[in-house]
């Protein structure tokens, strides 16, 4: 009893404030950070993330996203990397909406740092969601 | 050669990352991005050379 009114006392102190700086550190990597005045910490996370991200685009890596041609299990299993690439934010939003790094073309694929690509960019998304639950924390009051 | 600075700028990238969300202090910050850093280093160098002499 006395556990979970801790538990509740705990999630009522989460300010509205920590859940809107989530959202912008996950939308635009770094400023999370920057809006809570964090220069330091906003320069190097959102630098290692865009650097990540951009580093994957040209290295000619793909991103993941349900396709209606998938079925069966091939669209089940597109659906964890996504996961991993969704965390860049608009980063990948914005590609997905121009269609680049989603091409599915062979000659594309053939390249040496295709899969170099890949792993850049999903752990670019993996890393914001390391950043953004920073953010988070700091507004939170949980660390300094 | 290419393989080795994509692996150190994977490295580098991360340690980065996960020395700025740890600890509490700016020098624990900094010494466990450099730990995380050569750990990614040395482990890749290693699993390379033993993947090396694997024949198939």
């Amino acid at each position: 009893m006395a556990v979970s009114d801790n538990v509740r006392e705990l999630e009522e102190k989460v300010p509205q404030r920590a859940w809107l700086m989530a959202f912008a550190g996950w939308f635009l990597p770094g400023v999370g950070h920057l809006l809570q005045g964090k220069w330091g910490r906003a320069v190097l996370l959102g630098g290692a993330v865009w650097t990540c991200f951009l580093v994957g685009l040209a290295m000619g890596g793909h991103m993941f996203s349900p396709t209606p041609s998938d079925q069966g299990s091939s669209a089940w299993l597109q659906v964890p990397p996504m996961i991993a690439n969704l965390g860049s934010g608009v980063l990948y939003i914005s590609s997905w909406l121009m269609g680049v790094g989603f091409s599915d073309d062979p000659a594309h694929a053939a390249r040496a740092t295709y899969e170099y690509g890949n792993t850049f960019l999903l752990i670019a998304g993996l890393l914001n969601y390391l950043s953004m639950l920073d953010a988070f924390d700091i507004s939170a009051g949980r660390k300094s | 050669m290419r393989h080795f600075l994509v692996m150190a700028a994977f490295a580098l990238l991360t340690s980065v990352v996960f020395g700025t969300v740890a600890k509490d202090t700016n020098r624990e910050r900094v010494l466990y991005g450099a730990k995380v850093f050569a750990e990614f280093m040395i482990i890749g160098l290693a699993l390379g050379w033993i993947l090396y002499f694997v024949p198939f």
